[in-house]
């Protein structure tokens, strides 16, 4: 895409997340040819569209083609199952013909079927799976505008779609990675442009607070935060590994909290009250957070992983 | 020549003539050690030519891409065969050069920088201007014969070799501020100066204090024009964040690499050493993108202020890692590589300083990047 080219999807993926509510931002997005972007050019599509959700608070079901595409599934069906909170681990294991799930899907109501990548002796497969047999439940939790459903259950497989080596699974773990860092990135964005305005409004001896420089530096630090994160999630997808897509996760989770934190300070009593749209933010990035592995988790293992090799890779070359 | 053409060629080169490059010293490495060295390894790079790549022709350039320069230092760095502070200074000075001095000065002096026959230095703080550099005193006033300097700097790293300085004068009155500077190249063996080294908590003497009594320096000597030194000082900023970080990432990077190599299992927090991986990585991400734009004909401003900000937190948080996955060798190691690792842990206390204070980059960001008005 082309400067305007970009300048005109974004607005109308903006649109479609605006304009739209539940269901019909999916079929918004559809009409726009979200889908097709994403085939053609992944990094972009996906990069604007989650941005903007986070951004707009707003919620879609795309990251389920964004994990099918992943995967190479042709013909997605249904939602796609995620680990459950704070976990990279298959959503789902083999026991014999039947198959137990244990995971979240991003629905606004309960899928007729889901897409499921599970364990079977050392082989990932993944299958279509009937959810009558599943118990579903919408989640509220700290965010309940996220549109996430808790999936339970054992049920029998209805078709085999997938058949192959562990590797597979990781490259769907890391490109819901780099998808949820933009989103993490957007409701950042929306963070520091909240505090920023409440900053330069707000009048205090006698003077805009955002005069003092314990909140400049405040919100310089918040932005700081956002830039190094985001120049990793780049540099991430020219890499293309796993390895480098799960860093820029982890870090964009962290540098989110980091923002976060400065926010709110600004924003103070403010940005405390309900009626302020701060806490949306605040209560997206938690959550987001935890989606394909916490933060914590996730340095630990990288740094684990370090200190077990004995070296640091050679990433991003010029 | 390009990128993808240079890397093999000056990698099978290096690879060919590591022993030639390597430092010869043994025992405790001294300021004269570095300084040596890398007037040995500039002789030998520049007579191959790798040094003049990425210079234009009319400073004895052989022409392309500044990648070409970034790609060099980073493997040189990687290969532990110089020092960042001492080898990217002329990332700063020669653009410096080529942007504001007269032609012929340019083509005479940039060479002698590049093939290592000269050191040179920068003339900017002064005793009572650190981070407010517009506010500096060391004056120069118009005579017959040329400029004549009165004034103190200090800080001024590797003064003591230096054959030139790039320094800033102030030519307006007091309150011109930035308006009234202007940038002249001096001869360090002109009568008048004096420098004097002093030491720093790292054990290396890199920086001096310089004093100028009544020092003529020629008027064809002046840097751009007559009262807009603020202009060369604010050129050579971006230059500073740009290429020379790109240096400092794969500095860092080997210095972790050998850290993660060196230390015993179970002395590091695997959190602790994954967190200060990712703010290396960031830092490198971002510094590359710098280097790109600035390939591709962007423009370096104030953005830079971010690339200066990540390079001294990822370069403290790698040393505060190595003194604790190497606490025996920081805290009471007397050899020669422990002194090394503490010389740099050390060193690295002062990345939120020099350059611009981490205070100042904030400040650049909250105006500029945020545009949140003037904070005076």
């Amino acid at each position: 895409m082309d400067a305007d080219d970009l300048e005109l999807f974004s607005r109308s993926v903006r649109h479609a997340l605006l304009e739209h509510e539940g269901a019909a931002i999916d079929g918004a997005l559809n009409d726009l040819g979200w889908a097709e972007a994403l085939e053609e050019e992944p990094q972009t599509a996906t990069q604007v569209l989650f941005e903007l959700l986070g951004r707009e608070s707003a919620t879609s079901s795309s990251l389920d083609l964004v994990l099918s595409r992943a995967g190479g599934l042709t013909s997605p069906m249904g939602s796609f199952v995620l680990p459950p909170i704070g976990s990279t681990e298959l959503p789902g294991d083999a026991d014999g013909a039947t198959i137990l799930v244990r995971g979240l899907v991003r629905a606004h109501q309960e899928p007729a079927k889901v897409t499921v990548c599970f364990q079977a002796g050392s082989r990932v497969l993944a299958g279509y799976l009937a959810t009558e047999h599943l118990t579903f439940r919408a989640v509220h939790g700290l965010d309940p505008t996220l549109g996430l459903m808790e999936v339970e259950g054992s049920a029998p497989m209805t078709k085999l779609i997938i058949d192959v080596e562990e590797p597979w699974w990781t490259s769907i773990v890391a490109a819901g990675s780099l998808a949820v860092s933009h989103e993490l990135l957007g409701a950042s964005r929306a963070m520091l442009e909240l505090a920023r305005t409440h900053a330069l409004e707000r009048v205090q001896f006698g003077q805009s607070i955002s005069n003092f420089q314990a909140v400049r530096h405040r919100l310089a630090e918040a932005y700081l935060a956002i830039e190094s994160a985001e120049a990793l999630v780049i540099a991430a997808w020219e890499d293309g590994s796993a390895f480098s897509a799960s860093m820029a996760k982890a870090f964009t989770g962290r540098q989110a909290r980091v923002a976060a934190a400065h926010c709110q300070q600004v924003l103070a009593g403010m940005g405390f009250t309900a009626e302020h749209p701060y806490h949306h933010f605040l209560r997206r990035v938690v959550v987001l957070e935890q989606l394909f592995g916490g933060s914590s988790t996730l340095t630990t293992s990288l740094g684990a992983e370090l200190l077990a090799s004995r070296s640091l890779p050679a990433l991003f070359p010029l | 020549m390009e990128l993808e053409e240079f890397k093999p060629a000056l990698d099978a080169w290096l690879d060919e003539n590591t022993a030639l490059l390597t430092p010869s010293h043994t025992g405790i490495l001294t300021m004269e050690d570095e300084v040596s060295h890398m007037a040995h390894v500039r002789r030998h790079l520049f007579d191959a030519g790798w040094t003049r790549y990425g210079w234009p022709e009319r400073v004895g350039g052989l022409g392309g891409s500044g990648l070409l320069r970034a790609y060099l230092g980073e493997s040189l760095m990687r290969r532990d065969l110089a020092e960042p502070g001492i080898y990217s200074m002329p990332e700063v000075m020669a653009p410096t050069m080529i942007d504001f001095a007269r032609a012929d000065v340019a083509l005479e002096m940039v060479p002698r920088l590049l093939r290592g026959d000269e050191v040179w230095c920068q003339g900017f703080s002064e005793p009572s201007t650190g981070s407010n550099l517009g506010s500096l005193s060391c004056r120069a006033e118009r005579t017959e014969e040329g400029w004549r300097v009165n004034g103190q700097k200090v800080w001024t790293s590797f003064a003591q070799y230096a054959a030139r300085c790039v320094l800033l004068t102030r030519t307006g009155d007091q309150a011109s501020a930035h308006r009234g500077i202007t940038a002249l190249f001096v001869d360090m063996d002109t009568p008048g100066i004096t420098v004097r080294p002093f030491e720093t908590m790292h054990g290396l003497d890199e920086f001096s204090e310089v004093f100028f009594d009544n020092v003529l320096v020629p008027f064809d000597r002046t840097l751009g024009e007559e009262n807009k030194g603020w202009a060369v000082a604010m050129d050579l900023l971006p230059y500073e964040r740009s290429t020379s970080l790109w240096h400092k990432a794969a500095f860092l990077h080997r210095r972790f690499d050998t850290l993660l190599k060196e230390v015993e299992p179970g002395a590091l927090d695997p959190r602790r050493v994954g967190e200060v991986a990712q703010l290396l990585f960031a830092f490198r991400s971002r510094s590359r993108a710098t280097q790109l734009r600035l390939a591709s004909g962007g423009h370096l401003g104030a953005e830079t202020s971010v690339d200066k900000v990540l390079v001294a937190t990822a370069e403290q948080a790698v040393f505060d890692l190595v003194a604790e996955g190497l606490a025996t060798q920081v805290t009471t190691g007397d050899d020669p590589i422990s002194h090394r690792w503490r010389s740099e842990f050390l060193y690295s206390r002062a990345a939120t300083i020099y350059g611009g204070t981490a205070e100042i980059q904030r400040n650049i960001i909250a105006r500029r990047l945020l545009d949140l008005g003037s904070d005076r």
